[in-house]
């Protein structure tokens, strides 16, 4: 397991982190209608499990989970979605990698676990919400008065993070049952896995 | 310069049917040495060890001796063979890794951390001695398949190895692109480089192979010298199952055609790229119902565009189909139309065979899906997963399923490109048999044998206009064999339609 | 234009200014000017389509905030405002970052991260990401084409279905095409511990001191108006 991260190593990490990104770019259009949203944190860790369980049959060595965390964190600062995501990734990342070391990147038990917490890297994309509703907050009392303000605001509550946390993480795991699934329906017989 | 001793290999995983077993084999300085055989005989395996992609990239066990310029290739990490090895590869779309072809020219040296000047002035002297210069700074989705390939010939070229590897670098290229292939590979030998090129076409390597090695089960069976083997009689390679040399040595007779009564008809075909550039226009074209239409031309006249149309694949396409009395809008024609695409992968869904099968009629009967893979020579693997058969078992499960959804008219998208003698017959016989049962078959292709085998009119496709529109009789028959022979000159032939 | 650095600069202070920004004082000034920036860039680069389509949509929200909001009340109210302010604080960043992607060539990036001293750790997957997304949607939309031929159609009514069907061709050719891109590149001396070189001329010019300038000032704002 002391083997060190070769080129070809990198080169897969590459090509499964195009994978997910496009797979789950085509989920991830539905953003663009705001009350989808919350959703997005459902949807990414489900339809990303797929290419995820396929990527760790060709993980045996710590840190290539980390590598593709913080390249999802650097794209998705890079494509202009916000950079909260470069310090969720990576964490969620090594936790996970931890997670599948532990189990020596073979327990599958482990490896449905890991990807639901890796899966909770999705949160990045909402802390802004979050954040910026101080000043939303502000700006309604000025114009609406405080009584309307709470009400708008109780859509989004303070501890809204929370389950949405814990919705990455429960899709993460139906995302990481599916990906099996399919991994022992298709790919493994296909020869591919 | 190369040197195995007792080599033996077996990829992890697999039995072993694919590997090799004891391989004796010296290959000179300056040599250039053709490997042929069936597919899975080895060939490719032969090539990964010499660039040390065995074992380095692809794994399994490896016994026996080994040595490329002295050096022990276990010993030897990739980027170190990079310099003395360098290789080109079957599939022209898969071997980039930038996307626009001068940096990918300069890729190779960038690695190795030569010095920007030097690179510079390495790109630049490739580009000139194989004539590349019209293709720098292109986007690399934009190129056709020959194009791809002559700059991967340069991307070797430029790092400057004294060794070659080619593993089918012919297979999905046009005969002009193979003749340009041809011409770099004699400019190498003319150098003195070492060359080793496992292929299927053999004909373009005739006076440059000093050494040909025929292979069978992973093992050498025979060996050649150049001279020898391309005067063998059409039966040697008939035996070993081995394409054919020359146009000159083709003797099949087509499928000759027969009373073509009936005739469908295709109106208003056009295509233009967003930019407005005019990539297909045909007004009209008259083709026989019942008959095994060769849609033939150079890479990037516009063939796949045309059968795309056809099936209805285009969008905002306002073409026309008259067939069997039925005018087919293209909405219509994904309904009646099936295409066996050049990359079979894409269209396997389900998990076994039965089930692709299955999945695609109206009705799912069991009975009757059993009796369509019997034909097609598939019932024994009705479990099996679709995307674990070979590409022409995968090939055959797409015509099955073409079958149990009872289309009438099928189209192929090159579907010999890269196959031996004895596989391209199969196709053949298939595509025989499917237009017994009175289907229409287009076949996109650039196999003057596959053509001879089953074709039984031509539509010759150039700059997005029919060229030739005529039966493979007799005389349409030399027309056919012209146009390719022309190729093989590096001219181009030309009909009025 | 610019230098593939000042992009990804651009492109990270637009969204976290934008999005994390508040109102007032000086950022009266700094959101307009990075809002625009994105557009005046199409607009030099000859991007016709992607600058109106940016006008268009960023309009749309901006108006739909000055107008909608206050005629509006309760629920469908609160959905105006997401979706407007949504729309106003990310159609920037994106934008920027589309820009960013669709100018720069992979050698370009590779040189960009070789300057910034990213590890070959980094700068390898990421190349490779960026060289394999036209390839994942070159071959998403071939299995569109095989799977409408099949007349396997959304609104079957069968979503898990559906997605095992794109999926697994989906997966199993970009493996396929992913193995040989990776021998390829190999033999081509990838991964080599050396320095590596590159021929790309990248480096920072008069318009690149411009762009740091803006994000340094909105940077600042940030900065002063969290502290304050």
């Amino acid at each position: 397991m002391k083997q060190k991260i070769q080129a070809k190593d990198l080169i897969n990490v590459g090509i499964f982190t195009a994978i997910m990104f496009v797979v789950t770019m085509a989920v991830a259009m539905l953003g663009y209608i705001p009350i989808f949203i919350p959703l997005l944190s459902v949807l990414v860790p489900v339809i990303g499990g797929i290419p995820f369980m396929l990527f760790l049959t060709k993980v045996k060595k710590f840190g290539l989970v980390t590598i593709m965390a913080v390249l999802i964190g650097i794209v998705i600062a890079l494509m202009g979605m916000g950079v909260w995501v470069i310090f969720t990734a990576p964490l969620f990342g090594v936790l996970a990698d931890l997670i599948l070391k532990s189990g020596s990147y073979s327990s599958v038990k482990k490896s449905i676990f890991g990807y639901g917490i890796f899966s909770m890297w999705v949160i990045g994309n909402f802390i802004p919400i979050v954040i910026t509703r101080g000043n939303y907050y502000d700006m309604l009392i000025s114009g609406y008065g405080q009584e309307y303000a709470d009400t708008l605001m109780g859509y989004i509550p303070d501890w809204s993070l929370l389950p949405l946390l814990a919705a990455s993480f429960i899709s993460g795991l139906l995302g990481a049952l599916l990906g099996r699934s399919l991994l022992k329906k298709h790919f493994i017989r296909a020869g591919i896995a | 310069m190369i040197e195995f001793k007792d080599l033996r290999f077996c990829y992890t995983g697999e039995d072993g049917t694919s590997g090799l077993k004891r391989i004796n084999l010296h290959i000179r300085k300056g040599e250039a040495v053709l490997l042929c055989g069936e597919s899975g005989c080895g060939k490719t395996t032969l090539t990964r060890l010499v660039n040390g992609l065995i074992p380095h990239y692809y794994e399994g066990t490896l016994s026996g001796e080994m040595r490329v310029c002295g050096e022990s290739i276990q010993d030897t990490p990739l980027y170190d063979l990079a310099k003395t090895v360098g290789s080109v590869f079957q599939n022209p779309r898969s071997q980039f890794f930038n996307v626009d072809t001068t940096s990918e020219l300069a890729f190779g040296c960038e690695n190795l951390g030569m010095r920007e000047g030097e690179v510079l002035k390495r790109v630049a002297q490739t580009a000139d001695e194989l004539s590349l210069k019209p293709l720098l700074g292109r986007s690399i989705f934009k190129l056709s398949g020959g194009e791809k390939q002559k700059i991967a010939c340069g991307c070797v070229s430029a790092l400057g190895p004294g060794i070659i590897v080619l593993d089918e670098p012919t297979s999905n290229l046009d005969m002009r692109s193979v003749n340009d292939l041809q011409s770099i590979i004699a400019g190498w030998k003319a150098e003195g480089k070492t060359i080793l090129i496992a292929e299927h076409r053999l004909y373009f390597m005739q006076g440059i192979a000093d050494r040909v090695l025929y292979m069978r089960d992973g093992e050498i069976r025979e060996e050649y010298t150049g001279e020898e083997f391309y005067k063998m009689p059409p039966s040697f390679f008939r035996e070993r199952g081995l394409r054919s040399l020359a146009l000159t040595r083709l003797n099949g007779c087509g499928a000759c055609a027969d009373s073509e009564k009936k005739w469908l008809t295709v109106k208003n075909v056009q295509f233009s790229y967003s930019r407005g550039e005019r990539l297909l226009d045909i007004p009209f074209a008259e083709l026989p119902e019942n008959g095994v239409i060769a849609v033939i031309g150079h890479n990037g006249a516009g063939k796949t565009t045309f059968v795309r149309s056809l099936c209805g694949l285009l969008r905002k396409d306002r073409s026309i189909l008259e067939y069997q009395g039925d005018i087919c809008k293209a909405r219509k024609r994904l309904d009646s139309c099936y295409m066996v695409m050049q990359d079979v992968n894409h269209q396997l869904f389900s998990e076994s065979v039965l089930d692709e099968v299955l999945m695609s009629m109206e009705k799912q009967d069991e009975k009757s899906a059993e009796s369509i893979l019997e034909a097609l020579d598939l019932l024994s693997f009705k479990q099996t997963h679709p995307m674990a058969l070979s590409g022409g078992q995968k090939q055959r499960i797409a015509i099955a399923s073409a079958l149990a959804s009872r289309r009438s008219i099928l189209v192929f998208d090159e579907p010999t490109s890269g196959l031996d003698l004895r596989h391209m017959e199969e196709v053949a016989e298939s595509i025989r048999e499917l237009q017994k049962q009175g289907k229409t078959i287009f076949i996109v292709t650039h196999d003057p044998e596959l053509i001879l085998s089953c074709t039984t009119h031509i539509l010759h496709i150039e700059k997005g206009r029919i060229w030739g529109n005529y039966p493979l009789d007799e005389v349409g028959r030399a027309k056919m064999m012209e146009f390719f022979a022309g190729d093989l000159l590096g001219k181009e032939v030309c009909y009025d339609f | 234009m610019l230098d593939p650095r000042t992009k990804m600069l651009l492109v990270v202070t637009s969204a976290s200014v934008l999005i994390g920004g508040g109102s007032g004082g000086a950022m009266n000034v700094i959101k307009p000017v990075l809002t625009a920036v994105p557009l005046l860039l199409f607009l030099c680069s000859g991007k016709w389509k992607a600058a109106v389509i940016y006008t268009t949509v960023y309009t749309f929200a901006f108006a739909g905030e000055i107008f909608l909001v206050p005629v509006t009340t309760g629920f469908v109210n609160f959905i105006v405002i997401a979706c407007c302010g949504m729309f106003a604080r990310f159609m920037p960043g994106i934008a920027m970052g589309s820009y960013l992607v669709n100018t720069t060539t992979v050698s370009e990036f590779m040189a960009a991260m070789e300057r910034m001293k990213l590890p070959q750790k980094l700068s390898i997957p990421l190349s490779v990401m960026f060289r394999f997304f036209p390839t994942v949607t070159q071959e998403y939309g071939a299995i569109g084409d095989a799977m409408r031929m099949r007349g396997i159609r959304f609104g079957g009514g069968k979503p898990a279905k559906m997605l095992e069907y794109r999926m697994v061709p989906l997966m199993v050719s970009c493996v396929k095409i992913g193995e040989e891109l990776s021998a390829a590149a190999l033999t081509r001396g990838l991964g080599a511990p050396i320095g590596r070189t590159n021929i790309c001329k990248i480096g920072f010019k008069g318009y690149d001191a411009a762009a740091m300038l803006i994000c340094a000032v909105s940077v600042i704002a940030l900065l002063l108006e969290k502290v304050t």
